[in-house]
């Protein structure tokens, strides 16, 4: 317990300097942050490179990237033809006009048709967000005003939600008796849209990643953005400070922004061969695999499990999908203090590999990528020490 | 190499756009369980069963696979080694059910050519919100001279018997081909798409 405080009082230390020493902090960092008073997020916010080191200018950046990102809303969320709030009274001849069946391919409503397709996916992804906890269906205390208050007109998902016609059985009996059976039967959807004036923090995520796929148009949005955004926004939206709270998503949309930008080969195709895509990133386990352990790397080309198999969403998602929640918590802070991006994250996954090292050798293919796939609950201590050797770091104590 | 407790080994594969219910349907017919909130497949995920037919003990080798465009590198590799390909849509979801034809493109390109294919109408348990009609699903079904099933992964319905349809299709070949050959010789390399090398799995 002396020790833990005594870290909380250098993680005080160290982030109240008037200019943070990153180096000093990262060296921090790399062994945990703490999870209380906020300091995980803010920390991240440093090691993201969305704050500087000068803390005298924090309030001036952030002031100015929250404006930016409330541009954005404004700019890319609200739908074209809605009467903004200020000229409700001025309408406009609708002929000459934008409109929906506009062939001109500078209408905004062709780029609102198209933007939907990016959207269905991130409506399908948002929804099967952490299922396991409870807390991206809860509402967030900070909703977007613009939105939630527009009858619902400015929530994505209204943009790509299925429409139906209902229809009945009409069945008739004796003595004139007509029965109409309407079958509604509605499931408790979990993920489901919040009332008038509120939104669920999904749906909060759902905007991120559309602004996201907005503004980087090349990339757009793949599946699994969802996993890497997840934490982050998690880890903001749950600060103590009611100040920060009130900012997370707009800081969480920067600090994902930089965190793709040094991981985004991993989500593009036609980047898959380079030397910074994934292939390269699997090669690189395997080839390390071969270092540190030499018997489990030919036992599994024996089999000929491949690392794609397993590795590629490992790396792919920083192993957002492997552990529980908190334990992801943890391992990011290592990886986001790694100098080395993302030379850690190999470690931890080849120190996973060779803490199964014993079944890994007695299995058959079916249970090694079975094993792989569901990695058994462990110690994410154990997982981190073990990486922290295989690093060659000194100080290996992880906490 | 522990003895073994099968007769025959079938590499089987889903397939289909992303959010129609894959996952579910393979955590069904696996794990006989059902869960509306699951984690999006990345890449591609790998279940196990053994089934009995004709008095033989098949091993179902399943490898689910991630829906979206980008993954498809990943996941075609999967196709040469497949010797049953399920193609799913989703009768709430209109275009799930327009892409099937572009998924049997896909298997046209990246399968076997003998591969048994199988498409299945998942989520047939939601009335209110189907979007595609089962004579529909029926019809490209003929189109393609593919079997077809209209399945719920959470009612249960047709799914034990989906991939009992198919295993049944491929052990059909299968016998009719090599009559008296050793059971692990239909083990397909992943990659190479040869029949005659050996595997210990």
């Amino acid at each position: 317990m002396a020790t833990y405080k005594a870290r909380l009082k250098e993680f005080d230390a160290a982030l109240s300097a008037e200019e943070v020493d990153l180096r000093k902090l990262k060296d921090l960092c790399f062994h945990g942050i703490p999870d209380e008073q906020g300091t995980r997020a803010l920390c991240w916010k440093l090691l993201l490179n969305y704050l500087p080191a000068h803390r005298s200018t924090w309030s001036q950046i952030l002031n100015q990237k929250r404006d930016l990102y409330k541009q954005f809303i404004e700019e890319m969320v609200i739908p074209p033809g809605e009467v903004k709030d200020d000229e409700e009274s001025c309408r406009t001849d609708v002929t000459c006009a934008d409109h929906p069946l506009s062939s001109n391919p500078d209408s905004l409503w062709q780029a609102f048709f198209r933007d939907n397709e990016v959207l269905l996916q991130i409506d399908k992804d948002v929804r099967r967000l952490c299922p396991d906890i409870s807390f991206f269906q809860q509402a967030t205390e900070a909703p977007c005003l613009k939105v939630v208050n527009s009858r619902g007109l400015r929530r994505l998902h209204r943009r790509v939600q299925h429409t139906v016609l209902n229809s009945a059985n009409v069945e008739r009996r004796g003595l004139g008796i007509t029965k109409i059976a309407l079958l509604v039967k509605k499931a408790q959807e979990d993920y489901a849209p919040m009332a008038e004036g509120s939104e669920a923090h999904w749906e909060v995520v759902e905007r991120i990643l559309f602004l996201y796929a907005k503004l980087n148009p090349g990339q757009g949005y793949v599946q699994g953005m969802n996993e890497i955004v997840g934490p982050i926004y998690y880890c903001f939206a749950s600060n103590p400070d009611a100040e920060w709270r009130k900012h997370a998503e707009a800081d969480c949309f920067f600090c994902f922004t930089n965190l793709m930008a040094e991981i985004r080969d991993f989500f593009i195709k036609s980047l898959d061969e380079a030397e910074c895509g994934i292939n390269n990133m699997m090669s690189r386990l395997s080839e390390q695999l071969r270092l540190f352990d030499q018997p489990v790397h030919s036992r599994l080309q024996q089999l000929e499990l491949r690392p794609q198999y397993y590795s590629f969403r490992w790396l792919t998602l920083l192993l957002s999908q492997e552990f529980p929640l908190p334990d992801v918590l943890r391992i990011w802070d290592s990886l986001f203090a790694d100098d080395n991006r993302f030379s850690f994250l190999i470690h931890i996954c080849c120190a996973m590999i060779v803490l199964l090292r014993e079944d890994l050798l007695a299995g058959d293919f079916p249970a090694n990528v079975k094993l792989l796939q569901n990695f058994p609950p462990m110690d994410i201590a154990v997982v981190l020490r073990k990486a922290a050797k295989l690093s060659g770091r000194r100080n290996s104590d992880c906490h | 190499m522990a003895k073994k407790t099968y007769d025959l080994l079938f590499k089987l594969l889903l397939i289909g756009d992303s959010g129609v219910g894959k996952t579910s349907i393979l955590f069904r017919f696996s794990d006989d369980a059902f869960t509306s909130t699951f984690i999006s497949t990345i890449g591609i995920d790998f279940k196990i069963k053994t089934v009995e037919l004709r008095g033989k003990k098949i091993k179902l080798q399943i490898w689910d696979t991630a829906g979206q465009e980008r993954f498809h590198t990943i996941t075609t590799s999967y196709y040469r080694g497949a010797m049953g390909i399920m193609l799913v849509y989703d009768v709430t979801d209109e275009r799930s059910f327009e892409n099937i034809v572009k998924w049997l493109r896909n298997i046209d390109e990246h399968a076997n050519e003998d591969v048994e294919k199988m498409i299945l109408g998942n989520k047939c348990d939601i009335d209110g919100k189907r979007a595609v009609s089962k004579e529909r699903g029926e019809a490209i079904a003929r189109e393609y001279g593919v079997p077809f099933l209209e399945t719920s992964a959470k009612a249960n319905t047709n799914i034990d018997k989906a991939f009992n349809d198919l295993a049944t299709a491929i052990l059909d070949k299968f016998a009719g081909k090599e009559p008296g050959d050793a059971p692990d010789r239909v083990m397909v390399d992943p990659r190479r798409g040869d029949t005659s090398r050996r595997s210990c799995c």
